[in-house]
């Protein structure tokens, strides 16, 4: 497509407006790249970003038809992947190319409605060209159909590395396969269980309670492998908050810098992709709200930049993610005042109950209204997101000195630890990570109060509703309970009256199907030992709502 | 050009197979002049959905049931590892659920790659019925909200009702 | 009768090249929804059951094409409005992995407006034998 009888030319001053921003992020990431490399520092993170806007760079200007524009670009992208696959490869001259290329691609944009010169592009090209004939893993020889399928989601195989790239949705369905495995296991250790005890013990059979056990281990040792696969280290996620927080610190004109720890430790994909956000959030609320502006710093002999520390530890198979920064701190007077605004004041009992009462809705201490107020999401929709991933959040604070969020996840979510408990001959599953604690029920501890059963429990008085009421199984209670589950989640408690407690079992979690509809307290099913199927209490919504029972 | 309803099978046949002679060369845009069909028994009533959309038909095993699912969900079962929703039909049609008997019988269907179970009396055979015995469903069939049924097969003096799968399982909330 | 169209991109510069295309020639007076990430799209999508066709790019942050797709897919919404996968790829392996997700077909980049036409005329064929 020639850029004379172009359709869109007209649109020539938007690719501009659109592009030379983009591209001049680019020139800057490059920069401050060549800049980390002198300090022995990978930069790994910064060539992430890279990849969406070199692509865009591309894809508008092979639209408007400027074809030195597109190769710059796309010699551009074919640089930071051949860097992706062999970070070794980075050197003075590779810097040198990359700052020239991205100062190229801006000369080209902006003056992209003169007409181009082409010249100073396929110099360009050429130069890149020898680079990649050079390594062994990027040949542009290669069909340019071949490197797009190789770096996209999906199968692909490096030629130079032992690593393969593997469509997430493949796991998955292995995961449901060998779990289908393992239930039609039992369904035959179960079938010889009945068989009789004469005929078990017959030559021909006396093996095969060795073979169904041998076969049981090895699927389970094949389900640990695959669940293992799922784990991506959380630097995938860590890696663009330096830049996102550069970003926002000068947007608030405070000077700020990140430091993450900890990104090797690896992570379930599924916890991952839904800790991004909720991370970010803490991120953007330290430095609106909690670095305090460069006077204020410079006034508490503080240094003029603020650090915000963001660092993971594994901790007995729970990963631990801990968001300090050395601001302000959080006053209590004011959340106190907040408190007794909304008429809490009773549950701040210690500064630690005090403090977590900013979980709560409608609990913003900021009277400043920002330009990115909009994005200091209140942290109750934070901590929601932690608690839907069986997770926990809490806070430390010191006045003067700063706040620290520190935020508690389980590994994976395909797989719970669950307490296996029966309520009128149905059986649920309830998650471990919210059982505070099972109680045996003794008649002089329950007081009836409004038609809600109240327990004294370690010392507080919380609700304990009826397992059968709350569940629905249609079957009045009658005495038939003789234990009661207290769940928790950050602040809030509730007991729940139940007829067994059946035992703790690792469940693979199935959630519901659309027909079924949207419980409000079930969250998904899965299959017993036995092969029947029993219902997971969602714990979290019956804490959320006023469940009366 | 329909014959009287009725007549004997062999005759009615015979005419479909006449039609299917005389049919254009665009056939596929025209619906086959026979329809296949799974048909079950509801409480003495018969209904027919097509064969394309049911995948199996298995026993009915352990329905767990789910606290607050929607109305005519039955509960969820264990089909080879994969949870299933079963439909309790009888309800969606007013009448009282089932008690399951050894010849219930769970038609697992695909609708929209949806698959879920319906719960039935009882299975009674897969049929070819022609088109052209198809009637829109009689008034003293119908009743307000069964929408459901797109037809009536009179055939081999039985009555079939064409179940329209997908607005069976167009729950209401 | 006026056509309606939405246009799921990250780029302002494409979605004025839709818009564009959609007002001239037969396509001029469409009414053309556009959203610029997947998110967006995917409530306009819900909230507009009379499109006649969705453009929908593959790579944009926060929710790509491919996640709108299976999203699309898993939820029923609107499963009778076709979804064009607008993308820079194009090997067979990268347009059968797009339609197995739900694609309704596959659109190049760089494209030029007869393409967009072209693609426009396809979904309008098909509707038309669909109610037939």
């Amino acid at each position: 497509m020639d850029a004379d009888d172009n359709a869109f030319s007209e649109l020539i001053q938007d690719y501009i407006v659109e592009c030379l921003p983009l591209a001049e992020q680019v020139g800057d990431a490059f920069v401050e790249l060549e800049r980390r490399w002198r300090d022995e520092d990978e930069g790994a993170d910064l060539l992430e970003p890279l990849r969406g806007r070199l692509h865009t760079l591309k894809g508008n200007s092979a639209m408007m038809g400027l074809a030195p524009a597109q190769a710059v670009a796309h010699a551009l992208e074919d640089v930071c992947a051949l860097l992706r696959a062999e970070p070794a490869r980075r050197s003075d001259e590779v810097a040198a190319l990359l700052v020239g290329g991205s100062g190229l691609l801006i000369d080209l944009v902006r003056s992209a409605a003169n007409g181009s010169k082409p010249e100073a592009a396929a110099e360009f090209v050429e130069q890149v060209r020898s680079l990649l004939d050079a390594s062994p893993s990027a040949s542009p020889r290669r069909r340019r159909g071949d490197r797009r399928v190789a770096e996209r989601r999906g199968d692909a195989a490096d030629s130079s590395s032992s690593v393969v790239r593997v469509d997430f949705r493949r796991l998955d369905a292995m995961l449901e396969v060998l779990g289908e495995g393992m239930i039609e296991q039992e369904a035959v250790a179960e079938l010889y269980r009945r068989l009789p005890r004469k005929v078990r013990a017959t030559d021909e059979l006396s093996d095969l309670d060795r073979g169904l056990l041998a076969l049981r281990k090895t699927l389970k040792r094949l389900e640990g492998i695959l669940m293992e696969t799922r784990l991506l280290p959380i630097s995938s996620v860590f890696g663009r908050f330096p830049r996102l927080v550069r970003d926002l610190a000068q947007a608030e004109n405070k000077p700020v810098r990140v430091v993450t720890a900890g990104g090797e430790i690896p992570l379930d994909k599924a916890i991952l992709d839904r800790i991004g956000e909720p991370l970010m959030h803490l991120l953007t609320n330290a430095v609106v709200h909690g670095i305090e502006s460069p006077e204020e710093r410079a006034r508490a002999q503080k240094p003029a930049e603020g650090t915000i520390d963001l660092r993971a530890t594994s901790e007995s198979g729970r990963v631990v993610i801990r968001i300090t920064d050395d601001g302000g701190g959080l006053d209590d007077a004011k959340i106190l005042a907040k408190a007794r605004a909304l008429g809490l004041e009773s549950r701040a009992a210690d500064p630690e109950q005090l403090r977590s009462l900013i979980f709560l809705p409608g609990f913003s201490t900021a009277e400043e209204v920002s330009a990115l107020a909009g994005r200091g999401v209140g942290l109750d929709v934070v901590a929601h997101a932690i608690h839907e991933l069986g997770g926990t959040i809490e806070v430390e604070s010191r006045l003067g000195r700063g706040t620290s969020f520190t935020l508690n996840l389980p590994l994976t979510l395909a797989i719970l630890r669950s307490l296996i408990v029966e309520v009128d001959r149905e059986r649920y599953a309830v998650p471990i990570s919210h059982v505070a604690a099972t109680v045996r029920v003794e008649p002089d501890t329950m007081h009836e109060m409004n038609r809600k059963g109240v327990a004294l429990w370690r010392g507080d008085l919380i609700h304990v509703c009826d397992g059968g009421t709350l569940l629905g199984t249609g079957v009045a209670p009658n005495g038939s309970r003789r234990f009661y589950i207290v769940i928790s989640m950050g602040n809030r408690r509730r007991g729940i009256l139940v007829d067994r407690l059946i035992g703790h079992q690792d469940i693979v979690v199935k959630s519901l199907d659309a027909t079924v509809g949207r419980p409000d307290v079930v969250s998904g099913t899965t299959i017993l030992g036995d092969g029947k199927v029993a219902c997971i209490l969602d714990a979290v919504r019956i804490l959320d709502q006023r469940m009366s029972a | 050009m329909s014959g009287p309803p009725g007549q004997g099978a062999d005759s009615l046949l015979r005419f479909a197979d006449e039609l299917e002679r005389q049919a254009p060369a665009t056939e596929a845009l025209r619906p086959s002049p026979e329809l296949h069909l799974v048909t079950f028994a509801l409480d003495r009533e018969e209904f027919g959905i097509p064969i394309e959309q049911v995948r199996e038909v298995i026993r009915v095993g352990e329905i767990t049931r789910v606290p607050q699912a929607r109305p005519h969900v039955r509960g969820v079962t264990n089909l080879r590892g994969r949870v299933l929703a079963v439909v309790e039909i009888r309800t969606r049609m007013g009448l009282p659920a089932a008690e399951i008997t050894p010849r219930s019988r769970v038609v697992v269907v695909g609708v929209h790659d949806r698959i879920l179970g319906i719960l039935v009396d009882g299975v009674s055979q897969v049929v070819k019925v022609p088109t052209e015995t198809v009637a829109p469903a009689p008034e003293e069939v119908l009743s307000p909200g069964t929408d459901y049924i797109t037809g009536v097969a009179r055939w081999n003096s039985r009555l079939i009702m064409l179940l329209d799968l997908e607005k069976v399982l167009l729950l209401p909330d | 009768m006026p056509n309606a169209f939405l246009v799921v991109d990250d780029s302002k510069l494409h979605q004025k090249m839709y818009k564009l295309v959609f007002s001239q020639g037969a396509l001029a007076g469409s009414t053309v929804h556009q959203a610029t990430n997947g998110r967006e799209g995917y409530a306009l999508l819900a909230a507009h059951p009379e499109l006649a066709l969705v453009f929908l790019d593959l790579n944009m942050p926060e929710m790509n094409g491919l996640e709108f797709l299976e999203r699309r897919h898993a939820e029923k919404l609107h499963p009778h409005i076709p979804i064009v996968l607008v993308t820079t790829e194009g090997t067979p392996e990268d347009e059968a992995r797009g339609r197995a997700a739900g694609a309704w077909d596959y659109l190049r980049k760089p494209f030029r407006p007869a393409d967009l036409e072209r693609v426009v005329a396809r979904a309008f064929e098909h509707a038309a034998k669909r109610s037939a």
